[in-house]
Order: structure tokens, then C-alpha cells, then sequence
């Protein structure tokens, strides 16, 4: 009763975690450029270099799931409605809830920093297991006679983007002010989200005096009100709006740890004709307390052989000693789309997300479609010709949907040809179908460009956006298409300061010619 | 290469992280303008050093240190919640409830709800208290809520309850909470003990050792539970142990108890005399969590019933609960008062609780009441608990 026992005598009162291993960064998957030999696809999924790049954190577990299946196009004709949005829900349910057979790698380094690799389920190959050095370019046989190429470790960090500048496009306050760890309510604060820097948002507005504010530099969080009561977009003496973006590359400079595989399609599927789409998605788990007093001694066999066959039927009673703690599948189906909540971890299996998705889809549209707009351009976006930013929040899909239709169902047009060097007829994608299911869906039949896949080139920040742009409309005599807003003679010619692209151009390394792909580690 | 390497203990691995942050944070924590993320986390640092150490002495300064961030930076929820868990800590219950209230908003907060929860518990309001963590629990389910509620099943008796409680904590925690993991498995093992189950207790307290390495915490309830077994060299050898690492005055005590037993009164003295002087000193310092052990005190190392009945009043005047009314009764008992006596024990029995300890404490009261029928009934159920019985343990 009174023994100085209290939980929180051993507990940390305050979340001041570190930066995570288990923070999964990106998934990456495209068809190798590598046209030798078999058709190949590369996948890549990059977490927090913790504890360092290059030393993995072993109690850390990261899986790789994947399945090839035929190329399906959307069947719902023009008709955008909710019901219709929903039947293919339910569809994409019945199918990653049912039967769906997926083929997994499953990574996680000894306590020497040796990665042991376990291959499960795979069409020809079955189960089968093996040891490598990290940080070192391995090819690894396979029992069906593949060839894989598999990389774990440190590398660059791959994602270039200005990732100040999307939070201040959405009032994301810890990025800016020391926010109490309990007062969750006030991560987004009650601010419309904006492309354009809103007259009298001084808790989000550029200043000058402090260039470095959300950059690394935070201040203490004033007293409030958290909200904006102003009625228009600011405007300079020029009657320039300001951006919220500025085009720097905030992970300029930075590290990951990654895990790279470049694998023949037909190791993934019998059928590498008719499964055109390798779907991919990315999960990393925590040992439990519990396990970690046991220990989980890796199998000897495992660790005396190069490979080794195993039994997949083990494989959910390791899960047991784990937990999940990341997904990742798409750019921004979680940091975006899920607001980044523990509980909407779901991966491939996000479908109850899905009336949230309408609704905050509908709520960035408020912030989006009325900045698109104020700068002449067209977007997918029923904001009623709001002449400003709106910060509204639905509690009913049913409601929000009218606003979003056009946004969820329009096909987003790419910038020209090269994304489908065979000229294929493979229809454009939208975005419900993009981010229902949360994996990366590679079509192995186009370049494997964001959203047919995810190359390490694209600007996925910049075309995440776009899905507010109207792609009936045209500019300069062409379909507006993702890569739109990268086009610096728009931004030459908008009433905008700075006037560049949101987000860099390019990583700030370059990337590899031969695997692993991803610049060295800085 | 294999280098040889001194093994250190995630104990003092953990501490020495902390020490570090200090000696890093200290010179800039109030330098002007004041920040409040890192004064905040040098604060945070500050507490969690003493939670490590068992310091609770130093308290005093980090509770300055708190309320001079917080008349410069004003009332934020993370300094606010940071003042109430030390006066929780400290057993200042109404304390507690003013730092909440300095932040409005931090009483509706999960953090905020559970120190609610623990104070109503603290004060008798047990239903409010279990609702209050049933409610929480079904919002989150947090390792810390599901151990709270434990705690409250076990006292009342419902010990399978309680286990089942505590196992799911243990599978809400990650290899990155070890601590806490090895906390969660003390409290197995002294619900193991509560029950007569020693070595179901020392194998708890074992794995806690093995789950979180060289924790003083730990030793001492491995030497509590060799005490109890009647392994009285091996207690006293552990007590000792801990007792260089941190000179915790219920520890002092409790080696005076084993001296006392052992027929050494003259080192038991040395013990008492040291213990005695820290209760006292903290209380002089205002200090209100050593009551209940300066009750203990003077009902069993030295007998003093005056003292007993003064600290037991004054405990139970800011904690009204089964534990503070017992150890009244108790006074009352030693100080030939049995009405006051039976009053109290009864009341502390009316809660429901649990507890071999106080049934065996009712029996003695009610006994020399005369009320033999009670008396019976009591001695009974002290003994279907099976306390560990002759060995004083804390717990």
C-alpha cells in the first residue's frame, strides 16, 4: 500500500524515447533496371539507423511481405460513389483477409551483427534460411536455382524532401514548439492546412528572425489560442503569397539502415506472365520483455550453413515473442492519411481505415484545394470556391465524400511515356486504389514509377499532393499530371515566394548504377 | 574481435545514462531564454535519477527545481505532471491533486486519471479508484494501468485476477523496457509471497534480476524473501549489499529487525539509531512518507507507544485507507486502548482487504477485547492467506 512500489517509480513518466529502430522510413520497389538475365524486381525498406548506420538493433524483427498477383482494373466504370468505394474495399478485404497466400523475409541481426535472413513460403523455393555479414553486397543461392541479391545495413537516406515545409502545411506543432507529452490534442492544432502561408498564422508563418524554427530548433509553446480567426492568404508588398514549402532537402546529410533485395520475379511467383504486380509491404517488430529475458538462441543449423531449409509452420510462434510496432507500404498512407497513431498500424490490412480516409482526405482537401486555387490552378478539391483555407473536420464519411469524390476516383495522369516503355494498355491509378491496401504495388510491366511502384528517384512528397490537382485540367497546352508541381516555369510563373518546387528535386547523394542502389552512408 | 570487457549492470548502465544527460544538461537547463524542452527533460532527468538511486532525500531539490521552471515557464502540463508524481511519490496526496489542478486540462488526461486513481485508492474510495482504471484500461490498454489494477485485486483478494493483470502487462512490454518488466515481476513475486509461495516469489525475483541486471530493488526483495524463509545470514548479507549502494532507512530497519532477532541488540541499535535519525530528519523537513514506517518503528523495534499512536493518527489524517487504519488500530492496541483498537481494525477490515498481515493483527486486537469469536475468525483466514508470517516483510 505504501512501499514506494508505484509503477511510475520505474516508469517513465515522459515518452522522451529516442528515435526508434522500429521506425520504418520507406519501402522502395520497382523493376530492376538490371535487364540481364531474369526479369527482376528490387524492394528496399529503410528504417531509423538506430543505433547507428550500419548497427542494427537486435532486438528488432523486420518482415518484408509479398505477393504476386494479375493486374486488376478498377471495374466501377465512371460512377463515383461511396458504395461503390466501398464494394472495392470489402473486395481487397476478402482478399488480403482470406486466403491470400504471401510469401515473406524475415530479417533480424544476432548479437554479433549477423543478419539472419529467412526466406518463407516461396512458390518454388519454399522456406529456407540464411546467415549474412551486414553491410556487404551478398548473392545468395536459392534451393529452386535463383540468384538473389541481398544488402543489410547502412546506407544514405533515400527520401528527399522538405519535410519542415509539410509540416507547416499541416500545423504540425511538435515539429515547431516543445509540445507536453500529454497534450496530444495539440500535435495538428485547429488551423486550416494550407499550401500558402495564411495572414496572421504566426505560430506557423516563416519568420525571418528564426530561419531555423522547425528545422531542428523548437520554442516553448505559447499559451494559445491554437487557432486562426484571419480570412485570407498573406501576401507580400508584391502581392506574392508566401509558400509553406521551400524546397530543401531536410534529410540532406542523413543515414538510414536499410534492407535491399534485388530477386528474379519468377522466384516470387510461378506464374511471372500472368502476376504482373508484385505487391510488397513492409512490417518491423519489438521483442517482448518476456523473450528477451529467455533469449531466442538463432538455430545452430542456422548459423553453421550458408542456407538451410526451415519449417514456415514456426513461423507465427516467433511472432508471439514480438511485437508490431511500424507498417509501411505507401508514402504517406500513414504520416498523411493516419495522422501516425500506434493504432492504425495495419499495413496491407487498413481496410477499416477506410471511411477515415475519405474523411481525412476531405479535411487536407479543405486546407489543399483553396491554396491550389489562390494560385490559378485547378483542383480535384469541392471547396466552393473557398478564397481561403479551411479547417473542417467530418465525423461522417457519407458527408465528406461529395467534397472528395473527384480526389479519391480521378486517374492520375503521368508526365509523359516513360513510366510504360512497352506501351502496355495498363489503365492510370487513383488514388483509393493506391492507398487501399497499404502496399506498394509494383507493376512489373511499367518503370515501377510512384504510383506503379516506388523508384528511388521520385519525388513522391511533390506527387502525393498532386492528388489535389484536377487531372481534367491543362497547363500550358498539357493534362495536368503528378509531377506538375515539380515544373519549375509554373512556379516562375505563380504569384509565389520562394518560387521552387516544394520539395528537392533530387536525393543529395546519387544514387547507385548497381546494387544495392542506395548511395553509401554518409 | 573479442575484447574483454567489464561486465556492467543495466542498472548502472541506465544510471550512468542518466548522469550523463545531467552533467550535459545542468549548465544550460535555466540558462536564459528558458526552454522548456530542455529544462523539462533535465527536470525528467532529475526524477528518474532518484526513482534509479532510491534517493528520495534529493526530492527536495528537484521539487525546487521543478517550481522554479515552473514560475518562469508557468504551469505547463509536463512540469505540472512531473510535481504531482513526485508528491505522489512522497505520499503528499493533497499536493498531488493541487499540481494537477495547476494544469486544468491534466486531470482529464490518461496521466492525470491514473494519479486520480491512485490517490482515490490511497484514500479508501477503492471502487472509484478500480472503475476509474477499468475505464482507462478500456481506452489503452498500458502496461502501467493493467499493473495498477493488479495491485488493487491482490489487496482485495482476488489473487488470480491479479496475476492474470500482471502477465498482461508483462506482454505489453518490449526489450526496451526492461526496468519496468523486471518492476512488473517483483510484483508477481510478492503476490507469490503474500501468499506463502516463496519459491514461486524467488523464482520472480530472480527473472526480474536476470531482466534488468544489478538493481538495488531487486536485491532487496530477494533478501526480504531469504528473511522470511529463515535464511537470516543470507538476508543480512544482501541488506548489506544494498545498503552500501543506497542507505534506505527501512532497510536500516529491517537489518535491526534481523540483529534484533538474532540476539544482537547492540548492532541492532547502530541500525535503529541510523534508520530512526533519517525518519526523523525528513519529517522535520515537512516530509510525510516515512510515517508509516516510523509507526512500524515504534510498535516493533522500539516500543514506544506514545510515538506509535502520534505517527499512526498523523498518517491516517492524509491517507484514510485499510493499511493507515490498521497500523492505527495497531497503535491503539500496543497502547491499551482496544475499543479505539477493534473501531479501526474493524473499519480496515469493512474495506475487504486482503491481507494476512492485518487478519493477523485483528486477531491479537479483537482478542484482547474479548471478542474471541472475531478473534478466530481471523487468525483463520491470516492463516488460509499463509503470510509469511514470522519474518516482518514490507510489503
Amino acid at each position: 500500500m505504501a512501499d514506494h512500489n508505484d509503477p511510475n517509480a520505474v516508469n517513465s513518466i515522459f515518452s522522451d524515447v529516442d528515435v526508434s529502430a522500429a521506425d520504418l522510413y520507406d519501402l522502395f520497389g520497382y523493376p530492376s533496371d538490371d535487364k540481364t538475365g531474369r526479369e527482376k524486381v528490387v524492394i528496399a525498406l529503410t528504417f531509423a539507423a538506430v543505433p547507428e548506420a550500419g548497427i542494427l538493433d537486435s532486438d528488432l524483427l523486420y518482415r518484408i511481405q509479398i505477393h504476386a498477383s494479375p493486374r486488376i482494373a478498377w471495374k466501377g466504370g465512371d460512377g463515383h460513389t461511396l458504395e461503390g468505394l466501398l464494394e472495392y474495399v470489402d473486395a481487397v478485404k476478402d482478399k488480403y483477409l482470406g486466403n491470400l497466400k504471401t510469401s515473406e523475409i524475415r530479417v533480424h541481426v544476432d548479437e554479433q551483427q549477423r543478419a539472419v535472413v529467412r526466406f518463407f513460403d516461396f512458390p518454388g523455393a519454399g522456406s529456407f534460411s540464411t546467415v549474412l555479414e551486414t553491410n556487404k553486397v551478398h548473392e545468395i543461392p536459392t534451393p529452386d536455382g535463383h540468384s538473389l541479391k541481398v544488402y543489410i545495413g547502412g546506407r544514405d537516406d533515400a527520401f528527399f524532401n522538405d519535410l519542415t515545409g509539410f509540416f507547416r502545411s499541416i500545423n504540425y506543432a511538435p515539429q515547431f514548439y516543445h509540445v507536453p507529452h500529454t497534450m496530444t490534442d495539440l500535435h495538428e492544432l485547429p488551423i486550416p492546412k494550407t499550401l500558402l502561408e495564411l495572414e496572421g498564422n504566426y505560430l506557423f508563418n516563416y519568420d525571418p528572425a528564426e530561419p531555423l524554427l522547425g528545422c531542428g530548433v523548437k520554442k516553448n509553446l505559447p499559451p494559445g489560442p491554437y487557432t486562426w480567426s484571419g480570412n485570407k492568404f498573406k501576401t507580400d508588398e508584391n502581392g506574392n503569397f508566401r509558400f509553406v514549402y521551400s524546397g530543401k532537402d531536410a534529410q540532406a546529410g542523413k543515414n538510414i539502415n536499410a534492407i535491399i533485395l534485388e530477386v528474379p520475379i519468377e522466384f516470387l511467383t510461378k506464374s511471372p506472365a500472368k502476376n504482373r504486380i508484385v505487391n510488397t509491404w513492409g512490417e518491423s517488430w519489438v521483442l517482448k520483455a518476456a523473450n528477451k529475458v529467455e533469449g531466442i538462441p538463432d538455430h545452430p543449423v542456422l548459423l553453421e550453413h550458408p542456407w538451410a531449409l526451415f519449417e514456415s509452420s514456426k513461423l507465427d510462434d516467433e511472432l508471439k515473442k514480438y511485437k508490431l510496432v511500424d507498417t509501411d507500404g505507401q508514402p504517406f498512407a500513414d504520416a498523411a492519411l493516419s495522422e501516425r497513431e500506434n493504432n492504425r498500424q495495419l499495413g496491407a490490412n487498413n481496410f477499416w481505415l477506410a471511411p477515415h480516409f475519405i474523411k481525412r482526405l476531405a479535411h487536407l482537401g479543405w486546407g489543399f484545394g483553396p491554396s491550389i486555387s489562390a494560385l490559378g490552378l485547378k483542383t480535384s478539391f469541392n471547396h466552393d470556391n473557398s478564397p481561403v483555407s479551411v479547417h473542417k473536420t467530418y465525423s461522417l464519411a457519407l458527408e465528406a465524400f461529395p467534397r472528395v469524390a473527384k480526389t479519391l476516383f480521378q486517374p492520375l495522369n503521368m508526365p509523359d511515356n516513360s513510366w510504360n516503355p512497352k506501351g502496355l494498355h495498363i489503365p492510370l491509378r487513383r488514388p483509393f486504389e493506391i492507398f487501399i491496401p497499404n502496399v506498394c504495388a509494383i507493376d512489373m510491366d511499367t518503370s515501377g514509377t510512384w504510383p506503379f511502384g516506388r523508384r528511388l528517384e521520385d519525388q513522391v512528397a511533390t506527387r502525393f499532393l498532386s492528388m489535389f490537382l484536377d487531372m481534367t485540367a491543362d497547363f500550358n497546352g498539357k493534362k495536368y499530371h503528378i509531377d506538375l508541381l515539380n515544373d519549375q516555369s509554373l512556379w516562375d510563373a505563380a504569384p509565389i515566394e520562394p518560387k521552387t518546387p516544394p520539395n528537392p528535386l533530387n536525393n543529395d547523394r546519387e544514387f547507385l548504377k548497381e546494387f544495392p542502389y542506395i548511395a553509401e552512408p554518409w | 574481435m573479442v575484447t574483454a570487457s567489464v561486465h556492467v549492470t543495466d542498472y548502472h548502465a541506465e544510471l550512468e545514462r542518466v548522469e550523463n544527460d545531467i552533467a550535459e544538461l545542468a549548465p544550460i537547463a535555466f540558462a536564459f531564454p528558458l526552454k522548456s524542452e530542455t529544462v523539462t527533460k533535465y527536470l525528467y532527468r532529475l526524477y528518474q535519477r532518484v526513482s534509479l538511486n532510491g534517493r528520495l532525500d534529493e526530492l527536495r531539490s528537484v521539487e525546487s527545481a521543478i517550481d522554479r521552471a515552473i514560475d518562469q515557464l508557468g504551469p505547463a502540463e509536463d512540469l505540472c505532471l512531473l510535481k504531482a508524481n513526485l508528491n505522489f511519490k512522497l505520499h503528499r496526496l493533497a499536493e498531488t491533486q493541487r499540481a494537477l489542478q495547476m494544469a486544468p486540462a491534466l486531470s482529464n488526461r490518461a496521466e492525470g486519471r491514473s494519479l486520480l486513481a491512485d490517490i482515490d485508492f490511497q484514500t479508501g474510495r477503492y471502487s472509484e479508484a478500480k472503475k476509474a482504471l477499468e475505464s482507462l484500461i478500456e481506452e489503452d490498454r498500458t502496461w502501467d494501468n493493467l499493473a495498477r489494477l493488479a495491485h488493487m485485486q491482490l489487496k482485495m483478494g482476488g489473487f488470480e485476477a491479479a496475476d492474470r493483470l500482471y502477465l498482461e502487462a508483462e506482454e505489453e512490454l518490449t526489450a526496451k523496457q526492461m526496468r519496468s518488466y523486471a518492476w512488473v515481476e517483483l510484483q508477481r513475486g510478492l503476490s507469490n509471497a503474500m501468499c506463502g509461495q516463496n519459491e514461486q516469489a524467488l523464482e520472480h525475483f530472480l527473472r526480474a534480476d536476470r531482466a534488468y541486471s544489478g538493481f538495488w530493488l531487486i536485491r532487496e526483495h530477494i533478501g526480504d524473501l531469504r528473511g522470511a524463509q529463515g535464511d537470516e545470514q543470507a538476508a543480512l548479507a544482501i541488506y548489506d549489499d544494498v545498503l552500501r549502494r543506497v542507505r534506505k532507512p527501512e532497510l536500516l530497519q529491517k537489518m535491526g529487525e534481523l540483529y534484533q532477532k538474532r540476539g544482537e541488540p547492540a548492532k541492532a541499535d547502530c541500525f535503529f539509531d541510523e534508520a530512526l535519525a533519517i525518519y526523523l530528519k525528513s519529517a522535520e523537513f515537512g516530509e510525510v512518507h516515512y510515517y508509516h514506517h516510523l509507526v512500524e518503528f515504534y510498535a516493533t523495534a522500539r516500543l514506544n507507544p506514545g510515538e506509535c499512536l502520534k505517527w499512526a493518527a498523523m498518517d491516517l489524517a492524509l491517507r484514510d485507507n485499510f493499511a493507515t487504519q490498521s497500523a492505527l488500530a495497531w497503535a491503539f492496541y500496543v497502547t491499551g486502548h482496544p475499543p479505539e483498537a477493534v473501531d479501526k481494525i474493524t473499519q480496515a477490515l469493512d474495506s475487504g482487504v486482503q491481507d494476512a498481515g492485518i487478519f493477523t493483527k485483528a486477531a491479537l486486537i479483537y482478542q484482547a477485547a474479548g471478542l474471541h469469536d472475531r478473534s478466530h475468525a481471523c487468525e483463520h483466514k491470516a492463516a488460509a492467506l499463509n503470510g509469511v508470517g514470522g519474518f516482518h516483510v514490507h510489503i
